[in-house]
């Protein structure tokens, strides 16, 4: 009986709905957690494991000397290279494709490379306009490496000294 | 034997023998990099090391003699820190660039330094730096990673028998290289990458292609010779990328010749012939399998088959077909009721054939104590047989050649005669006639006018007075006029003493041939006979004429007349054959079949196929085996070629009957020309290894003779022989031509 009376009068008075909208009101005056997604970003882990990147050395010569360390510790063998002696007689990938549908980012080729040439970057947004898409081919790869090298130089520094 | 004390057990071992061996035996693993179980014992590398009690240092497993009641440790922290101090010193000079080394991932170095190795080195200084050497097509140097361990050089100095590398200057200045400039021309020097332990000397057609863990290993048997090496084909996506060798004591040892070892490279040649093809009113159209069988068979059918007229078939067959093809092309031929058949191509005469039988093993060859060598540039033409004579020399034994012109061999000889071609017999049967004598045998009729000269009398005696002889007949017999006086001389003369016989004028797989009939029998025809002949069609397996006939131009004459129904079954592309067949089957070359290849030692060693056949091509027995089910023969429901294999019953040789009083005491004039392929030549597969192609011995091409022979013949230096160029030389014998080439037969030359 009481329990009824009482279920009465909160439904009178609106009690709920001014509970609710309480919380509304204090959102309202506290400080935003959520960020404007793309123009704003929230900070990332110089560790985040992004999309893939083949760097170069300062002087522009491609660092991937195709020794397939990287494809043999690829626990998804995601990774598919094809060696070649380049015309100066330097050992050179002729094919260097990542399917970013088999990879795990687990970043595996990263701590595998003798000489830094493939790395995990901070970007996370990328979209494939095809099912080819999903192919990281070397040419890609570089262009990304090419395009956030200094990104990249800044966050495997910062995490040099843990390693 | 004594009891020694490994670790806490007690292991038994042979006295004086090295702990490295006995150590090996009982699979405790002790490190090496000098030591190899096929080569001498220098112990430089010193990574070997073990405690040994009693003594103050560690003492080099390799060349530390077992005595009994040695107590060793290859466990404890004494072995562990000096393999590790060893380690650290051999880590000062070598590049850490395992990541570009082609040997990263088999590397001896690099699997002792992980598990024997310190992570950390004391030495921060410069390392050391070599410039290469370019030492040929064959072998990749890279001596900045070179760690001194002289396998290369002792392989050079004792199984390849010329010392082709070696040691220059000391200490840090030591260098291993090519004392010439020409390189390394050995045709054993494949087995230097085998043998070198590190990075410094790699396969140059592999360079930068795979890394070792990428291919499988699959056993397979080479099938350039009559030894039948074993092989391990490495395979990746479908095409063969490196050969490496097996180990089998009785057959090759750990060594395999470069011509096994690089002939992979023609399976990717651009002149492999892919589809099927079949000429329709003069011209060719590439076509599917079904519409060329049918058309081959309605056309056997049309000639041959629906006259009655098999007898005018005739099937031809190469030597480097399997044993499996060899007989379904038998039986299918004798299905039909046709026996010409034949492997002979190269023989001039068929009624003056050698015919010998080999009834020495190979590892029996090492202990002979005399051989005497007939015809033959062995080291190149059979390098695994002569390997194991040179092993028998260096433990004593005695060569006594007997051949036409002067060759390299490694090792020394007894004597070395030099002698016209026509004037072997009448030297044989001289030796045969001394040993009569001297077995007080009486003298056949045709041995009494024979003069017997000190060259006979000193061979003679050779074989006479030794305990275990071989007598080995080559190549350059094989169209001697005397082929087969030689033959059954050679035989008479094994059976007066004791000697064993080895036959080597056949080679690949022609035992194979020759056991399951592959030959004439009852009244069929010979090759010879069949290109005289009118024939209405042919069936050839592999044949390449202008490389394999003696009578080229009748060959080519038989195939093209215009109501001659020409099958081709080849896996390269070659305008002669396109010019007389009628359909043309791309059958599969070698490891893209299984088969059986029967070796000097009987030994049938059967393979599988490593890799499929590209594109459209199949395997020979598959072909033959569906062409054998569109003519509607019986008992050919084989599902795979082990089938084959289990069916082929041993058929006998054929025998001839030798007239030995035939021609022996007519002297023959004039100049005899001994034509051969030379030995990167002698099939289609090694005809198109590129590499290959560009060493010396590949690039071998010339017409020897001697300035007597020359002036007979008109012809001086520059000119040409039969199309050859004229070397001359004293090394020649009179009156003869010796011809090594690496091109296509001259008609003019061998009609």
């Amino acid at each position: 009986m009481i329990k009824n009376l009482n279920k009465l009068i909160k439904n009178l008075t609106l009690n709920e709905l001014r509970t609710g909208l309480s919380i509304t009101a204090k959102e309202l005056v506290n400080k935003k957690i959520t960020v404007q997604f793309p123009e704003e970003r929230t900070p990332i882990s110089s560790r985040f494991r992004g999309l893939h990147a083949l760097r170069r050395y300062p002087n522009g010569e491609e660092r991937c000397i195709a020794c397939k360390l990287c494809e043999a510790v690829c626990p998804a063998n995601a990774i598919t290279i094809e060696s070649e002696m380049r015309d100066d007689g330097t050992r050179r990938a002729s094919q260097y494709d990542i399917d970013l549908f088999k990879c795990i980012f687990c970043g595996f080729c990263e701590e595998a490379c003798p000489v830094d040439a493939i790395v995990e970057t901070q970007i996370f947004d990328y979209v494939f306009e095809s099912r080819q898409g999903s192919i990281m081919t070397k040419e890609r790869l570089l262009e990304v490496g090419s395009q956030n090298e200094k990104v990249i130089n800044q966050t495997k520094l910062e995490d040099a000294k843990y390693k | 034997m004594i009891d020694i004390n490994i670790n806490g057990n007690i292991v038994s071992a042979k006295a004086g023998e090295m702990l490295i061996v006995v150590a090996d035996r009982e699979n405790i693993s002790v490190p090496r990099f000098c030591y190899h179980k096929k080569l001498s014992v220098v112990s430089s590398c010193r990574i070997c090391l073990v405690d040994v009690e009693g003594a103050i240092k560690p003492q080099p497993a390799c060349s530390t003699p077992v005595v009994h009641g040695m107590k060793v440790q290859t466990q404890n922290v004494k072995t562990k820190n000096s393999q590790k101090s060893v380690m650290e010193f051999l880590l000062i000079n070598h590049p850490l660039d395992c990541p570009i080394c082609d040997q990263g991932g088999e590397c001896e170095l690099q699997d002792v330094a992980v598990k024997y190795g310190s992570d950390i080195s004391s030495f921060s200084e410069g390392k050391r730096v070599v410039t290469d050497s370019d030492i040929g097509v064959l072998i990749q140097t890279d001596m900045t990673r070179c760690i001194h361990c002289t396998r290369c050089v002792r392989f050079g100095v004792e199984i390849a028998g010329i010392m082709e590398m070696g040691g220059t200057g000391r200490g840090e200045n030591l260098k291993i290289e090519p004392f010439l400039e020409q390189g390394i021309q050995s045709e054993l020097s494949g087995n230097m990458i085998d043998i070198c332990p590190v990075g410094a000397l790699t396969s140059k057609p592999f360079k930068y292609e795979l890394r070792s863990w990428q291919m499988n290993s699959i056993p397979s048997i080479a099938r350039h010779d009559l030894v039948g090496s074993n092989l391990l084909v490495q395979p990746y996506k479908g095409k063969v990328k490196r050969v490496v060798s097996a180990d089998n004591d009785l057959v090759n040892e750990i060594w395999i010749s470069d011509r096994d070892r690089f002939s992979y490279e023609s399976l990717t040649h651009k002149n492999r012939l892919l589809k099927p093809q079949i000429k329709v009113q003069g011209r060719w159209n590439q076509v599917s399998w079904e519409v060329a069988l049918d058309y081959a068979v309605k056309g056997l059918n049309s000639h041959i088959l629906n006259h009655q007229k098999a007898d005018q078939l005739g099937g031809l067959v190469s030597n480097t077909a399997t044993m499996e093809e060899f007989y379904l092309f038998k039986k299918i031929l004798t299905e039909v009721g046709c026996d010409n058949i034949d492997y002979r191509l190269n023989v001039k005469n068929l009624d003056n054939t050698i015919i010998l039988d080999s009834n020495i093993k190979l590892d029996a060859l090492e202990k002979i104590d005399y051989a005497l060598i007939i015809g033959t540039n062995i080291r190149l033409e059979q390098p695994m047989i002569n390997h194991r004579l040179r092993k028998a020399t260096k433990k004593g034994a005695d060569v006594d050649v007997l051949n036409v012109m002067v060759f390299d061999f490694n090792y020394s000889l007894h004597t070395e005669n030099i002698i016209a071609p026509n004037k072997i017999a009448f030297i044989l049967a001289g030796v045969l006639k001394s040993i009569m004598i001297n077995n007080g045998q009486e003298l056949p009729d045709y041995l009494i006018a024979i003069n017997v000269d000190e060259m006979a009398k000193n061979i003679a005696y050779k074989v006479l007075n030794s305990d275990s002889s071989v007598i080995i007949l080559g190549e350059h017999i094989i169209n001697n006029v005397d082929a087969s006086t030689i033959a059954n001389l050679v035989t008479k003369i094994a059976q007066s003493t004791n000697s064993r016989t080895l036959n080597l004028s056949i080679t690949a797989n022609a035992i194979a041939a020759n056991l399951v009939g592959c030959v004439p029998q009852n009244s069929g025809m010979n090759v010879n006979t069949m290109l005289a002949s009118d024939m209405r069609g042919f069936i050839l397996l592999d044949i390449y004429p202008q490389y394999n006939f003696h009578h080229l131009g009748a060959a080519i004459k038989a195939f093209e007349k215009d109501d001659t129904f020409v099958i081709s079954l080849n896996s390269f592309k070659d305008d002669i054959v396109v010019g007389y067949s009628d359909v043309i089957l791309p059958i599969a070359s070698i490891y893209e079949t299984s088969g059986t290849h029967l070796n000097i030692n009987n030994d049938m060693q059967s393979y599988i196929a490593a890799v499929k056949a590209p594109n459209e091509v199949k395997p020979a027995w598959k072909v033959l085996k569906v062409m054998a089910d569109l003519l509607e023969l019986p008992g050919f429901n084989y599902e795979d070629s082990t089938q084959v294999l289990t069916e082929i019953s041993y058929q006998s040789h054929v025998s001839h009957t030798h007239d030995i009083n035939g021609n022996l005491a007519s002297y023959h004039n004039g100049i005899s020309v001994i034509w051969q392929n030379s030995p990167y030549s002698i099939d289609a597969v090694l005809r198109h290894s590129r590499t290959l192609q560009k060493t010396k011995i590949g690039q071998m091409n010339n017409a020897y003779m001697n300035q007597t022979s020359a002036k007979a013949l008109k012809v001086s230096v520059g000119d040409k022989y039969l199309g050859v160029f004229v070397v001359i030389t004293d090394a020649v014998a009179d009156n003869c031509v010796f011809i090594n080439t690496n091109q296509t037969i001259n008609i003019q030359g061998q009609a």
